[in-house]
């Protein structure tokens, strides 16, 4: 359950860019969360819809994007989506493709005032 | 207390599920001044299936703060302290993972006695309870401190900045950071280790690469132990290197047994050859 370390690490670093920017309150919290960023994004938006309590996203609308994950296969070259990091090629069936997307995990954005 | 969403009293609404109503009434607020174009049940966080989707947000006098940072950034931040203060003193810091039971403290154990003599060892063990394997580490000669998690699940890079300056480690010297027993969560902390080594035993499936691909994609050496007992069990060790080549085409292995000794010769060489 690293989850809940991450979502703490969020409120930290919300609130270290909240006092940088001098900002009252955040109003918007947009978070990236990569299907292969090896965070459970369910796990972790449950930890933070417990940990905000009494930080400085306590009253913040929390946005979690997905991010799909993608990959390149190695042998035919074919892009594809990837769902797990396993996958392998929908077209020759190859193994290992490169990834390519979704292994972000990052906050994108605050709406501060 | 809701034993549907798990709030602790009706005053101190938490997690609003959006699959479900209940059938008791929460008193909660929330203070969201602006408007969401898209239609739903407003949450107090709502999970969007890509990147693409789009907000019109009315944000009048509010400023949009353009950041793009990676969650981890705070720990890898104090993960590379901590690999400067390893590097500066000329220490060898090496980062052993693997699920509970796969013999960890059993290859330091022998380790240590097996190399003391040449080399000074210090160790850090982390584990969520007790001081069991600080001891075991501290008996076979090597100062040790213990880090208890608690209901953590990994070590992280502060945990470490901070064992490491009360142990004191001396230069030129090894260090061994025994993490929690866990395929999971310990893979995306970077503890500023030098290199990571995952341990498995026979006993566990060869599959175990596969199922947890991030530790062994983020591994330098697998260590597959207990190898004493291949003879009674089913595990393919051809196999198990295959699937984790697939991953990590650079992974290096060593097969042994920390009890009976075999192969314990070429982990020792390894260490050696790390600068």
């Amino acid at each position: 359950m690293h989850e809940f370390s991450l979502a703490i690490e969020v409120i930290n670093l919300a609130q270290r860019e909240a006092e940088k920017n001098m900002a009252g309150s955040i109003q918007e919290i947009t978070i990236e969360v990569g299907d292969l960023s090896g965070v459970e994004a369910d796990a972790f938006e449950s930890a933070l819809e417990l940990l905000v309590k009494d930080s400085i996203l306590e009253n913040a609308d929390i946005n979690i994007v997905r991010t799909p994950g993608k990959g390149k296969c190695n042998a035919c070259n074919l892009e594809f989506e990837m769902k797990y990091r396993m996958a392998t090629c929908p077209q020759c069936q190859c193994f290992p493709s490169e990834i390519s997307g979704g292994e972000e995990f990052r906050v994108v954005s605050l709406v501060v005032e | 207390m809701c034993e549907t969403c798990g709030c602790g009293d009706t005053n101190e609404l938490k997690i609003h599920d959006r699959q479900h109503s209940h059938d008791h009434e929460h008193d909660h607020e929330h203070s969201h001044d602006h408007n969401h174009d898209h239609n739903h049940d407003h949450s107090h966080t709502h999970t969007h299936d890509s990147v693409l989707f789009t907000h019109t947000h009315d944000h009048g006098a509010k400023k949009v703060i353009s950041l793009n940072v990676d969650i981890l950034s705070d720990n890898n931040r104090l993960a590379q302290i901590n690999r400067k203060s390893f590097e500066e003193r000329n220490v060898l810091s090496l980062n052993l993972v693997s699920s509970p039971g796969s013999g960890k403290t059993t290859i330091l154990e022998k380790t240590i006695k097996a190399i003391i003599a040449n080399r000074k060892i210090f160790v850090i063990e982390g584990d969520q309870q007790t001081l069991l394997d600080a001891d075991r580490i501290e008996k076979s000669g090597a100062p040790a401190i213990q880090i208890n998690t608690g209901s953590g699940c990994h070590l992280d890079a502060r945990m470490v900045e901070t064992a490491f300056k009360k142990l004191d480690v001396e230069p030129n010297s090894i260090l061994f950071i025994e993490n929690v027993g866990n395929l999971v969560c310990p893979a995306l902390f970077d503890l500023g280790e030098f290199k990571r080594v995952v341990v498995i035993s026979v006993t566990e499936g060869e599959d175990k690469p596969l199922k947890y691909p991030y530790m062994f994609k983020s591994s330098h050496l697998c260590i597959i132990n207990k190898s004493d007992l291949l003879p009674y069990v089913d595990f393919d060790v051809d196999k198990t290197m295959e699937y984790a080549r697939s991953l990590n085409p650079n992974l290096e292995f060593i097969l042994l047994s920390a009890r009976t000794g075999e192969g314990m010769e070429m982990w020792y060489e390894w260490l050696g050859k790390q600068k």
